[in-house]
């Protein structure tokens, strides 16, 4: 296995990723619309910033490739497997952290009341993170979903979602 | 002479009444408390504090919310100290150099002399920045009036990269991309002169434009939430907090390092988007290399602390300055706080002396008195930190993500803006974990508009040509600092790359 920086890969991408985003942002910029001319048009200042994207994205690239940035993926195309991100504990954790985000923000919020959607998102999670007793967590998401919501509406005058 | 002077000490009159209510004093004094609790905590930050706070200032009176968000920023600073101190996890980036010497002293069994020690040098760090924010911001005002669109465009650009320079350590590429990311991030909306939508994909919420606060929570507060409990880190306090305020003795001694700590937080606070955890670690390494026990730094010295401390400090009175006179913040924290005045419909800039004359004084006589309430609540609260610093991470940091939805949503009312900081705090979390900074991204979004709007208007002005701008004195010296920061830059990151082309030197291997 070649040992490289361990960064390397990602900045590979990332470089690769900008030159195409510049490049995209330069056709936006283009295409918009030129009142008087092209200096004080609406697409001036986004052409200046994909070109640095471009810019910055080839710098990047060519540093990761100093970096063995492309070995290190190839490695990782041929060292990668499903199972292997399905053990990983951190992932995991991040991954499940982030859909029970999803489910509060995106299903609950606007649908169900702000107090019963954030017990339920803080009942979930709290019981996910073992945080305690399944008794303290039922406890805790109920109490911390009113607390919120009192404090906000009834003493700061604050809107809820 | 003498006019200006009573002018300015009858203005500096006014704003002091007008600090003195009952109501004020109590909600600045609770805001301190609330700031060094939250500050306290590891995971949350002095700048996610003000994220998730600014939404209850969205109700107060303008006097209230100033005191408020500018008591939990000095709060939050200081709090810092005692985590990095007791349990070697510094409760914000700021106190990471205060870990250096705080924890062996508390594995010591001198915790309590360290954390009071922080404190007396916390105070004082604030000291010398409102001192330096009271007389060096009206001169820093007479400069920025003779700014015309190519300095405003010219300093926009040196924010971010003299920001992205200074917070990544090895590779400004990074933070330069950030920077630029966000300065994209300001120009999704409808165009600011001729109200053009650009890169609105024919979205009706996108025309408003990507709302400052709702990214701003997103990248500090749920970044923070994953990053936080990705891991399962325990900590355990370490030794008993006896006693907590150093004799005179050891104060005295300590004068000095806090004068140039002091002076460094300042410099750095000035510079847009440094933060305070740079300016912390700059008066470390200068107080090392000056002191005489500079070898015993680092494993255990109150000198190491009481620097660190100092500067982390004195960057809130430093950042102050290019936030009143160009609106530029000096820190993450800072620009939380530049995000709520503009609420409150107030614009810092080389105007504001004369729009609101008072409020440069206003500023200082708050940071003033959270100065001192910093100072009784952080000796009092040494001994009890302990309980506090004892509340589960995994508790807590789930109860942080209603703070952040509701923060996000109170400002616009709009459901959209939730969905805008989810967005911004995946974002920023992928981009923390592949080593991007943040302060250059805030930057870019807070710096964006004046960018765009200043560089066509200098161009429409002088027909295209770059001819005007040589002369121009303060656009010459900006375009020098922006060529030197560039250059610096990329070769940085070129020994860089160089360092790391062979597979087995040392620094190549994981």
């Amino acid at each position: 296995m070649i040992k490289t920086d361990k960064m390397a890969a990602a900045d590979l991408i990332m470089g690769i990723f900008l030159i195409i985003f510049g490049g995209l942002v330069i056709m936006a910029s283009l295409n918009m619309r030129i009142y008087k001319t092209f200096l004080d048009a609406p697409g001036f200042f986004p052409f200046i910033l994909g070109i640095i994207f471009v810019g910055l994205g080839a710098i990047m690239t060519s540093s990761s490739l100093h970096r063995k940035g492309y070995a290190q993926i190839k490695q990782g195309i041929k060292y990668f497997n499903l199972t292997y991100l399905s053990k990983n504990i951190e992932i995991r954790r991040v991954m499940t952290l982030i859909i029970l985000m999803v489910i509060y923000i995106f299903v609950f919020i606007g649908r169900i009341h702000f107090t019963l959607a954030t017990a339920l998102y803080l009942f979930f999670t709290l019981y996910y993170l073992k945080s305690a007793s399944l008794f303290k967590i039922i406890i805790i998401s109920i109490a911390a979903a009113f607390i919120i919501s009192t404090f906000f509406t009834k003493f700061f005058h604050i809107p809820l979602p | 002479m003498l006019e200006s002077f009573l002018q300015q000490a009858d203005i500096f009159f006014i704003a002091l009444s007008a600090q003195f209510y009952f109501t004020n004093i109590i909600i600045l004094a609770g805001a301190v408390l609330l700031g060094i609790i939250v500050g306290a905590i590891p995971g949350l930050t002095a700048t996610m504090a003000l994220a998730l706070l600014i939404n209850l200032s969205y109700g107060m009176e303008f006097n209230l919310a100033i005191s408020f968000l500018l008591g939990v920023y000095v709060g939050a600073i200081m709090g810092g100290c005692y985590s990095a101190i007791m349990v070697n996890i510094p409760g914000t980036p700021a106190a990471a150099a205060t870990a250096m010497d705080g924890f062996p002293l508390a594995k010591r069994g001198e915790g309590g002399l360290a954390i009071g020690t922080g404190v007396i040098a916390s105070f004082f760090g604030m000291l010398v920045s409102i001192s330096c924010l009271i007389f060096l911001t009206p001169f820093v005002y007479k400069i920025a009036l003779k700014f015309g669109q190519w300095e405003f465009f010219l300093l926009a650009f040196f924010g971010v990269m003299i920001c992205g320079n200074l917070s990544t350590g090895k590779d400004p590429v990074k933070g330069w991309v950030v920077g630029f990311l966000g300065f994209f991030t300001a120009m999704i909306g409808l165009d600011k002169v001729y109200a053009f939508p650009r890169f609105t994909f024919g979205l009706l919420q996108l025309k408003g434009g990507i709302s400052l606060i709702p990214a701003l929570i997103g990248v500090f507060g749920i970044s923070e939430i994953l990053i936080v409990l990705e891991k399962e880190i325990p900590y355990k306090i370490l030794g008993k907090i006896t006693q907590v305020i150093p004799s005179w003795k050891v104060i005295r001694s300590f004068i000095p390092t806090a004068i140039r700590s002091g002076l460094i937080g300042v410099g750095i606070g000035a510079v847009p988007g440094a933060g305070e955890d740079i300016g912390a670690w700059v008066a470390y390494d200068t107080a090392k290399r000056n002191s005489k026990q500079g070898e015993k730094f680092g494993t255990g010295c109150l000198e190491g602390v009481a620097a660190a401390e100092t500067a982390n400090n004195a960057v809130i009175g430093g950042a102050m300055i290019p936030l009143l006179t160009l609106a530029i913040p000096g820190s993450p924290p800072a620009a939380m706080f530049l995000a709520a005045i503009w609420l409150h419909g107030v614009q810092p800039g080389p105007m504001l002396p004369i729009e609101n004359p008072g409020f440069l004084f206003e500023v200082a006589i708050v940071l003033l008195l959270a100065t001192c309430f910093m100072l009784i609540w952080g000796l009092i609260l040494a001994r009890p930190m302990a309980t506090i610093l004892k509340i589960k991470r995994e508790i807590l940091m789930p109860i942080i993500l209603p703070l952040t939805v509701i923060g996000a949503y109170a400002g616009g009312v709009r459901v959209f803006d939730i969905k805008v900081t989810f967005f911004f705090g995946i974002l920023g979390y992928i981009l923390r974990k592949l080593d991007y900074p943040m302060a250059p991204l805030v930057l870019g979004i807070i710096l964006g508009p004046l960018a765009d709007v200043s560089f066509r208007q200098a161009l429409m002005q002088s027909r295209g040509s770059l001819i005007p701008l040589l002369g121009r004195p303060l656009g010459i010296i900006l375009l020098a600092a922006i060529a030197f920061i560039a250059y610096s830059g990329f070769r940085r990151t070129i020994e860089y790359a160089r360092k790391h082309d062979h597979p087995d030197s040392p620094k190549s291997i994981e």
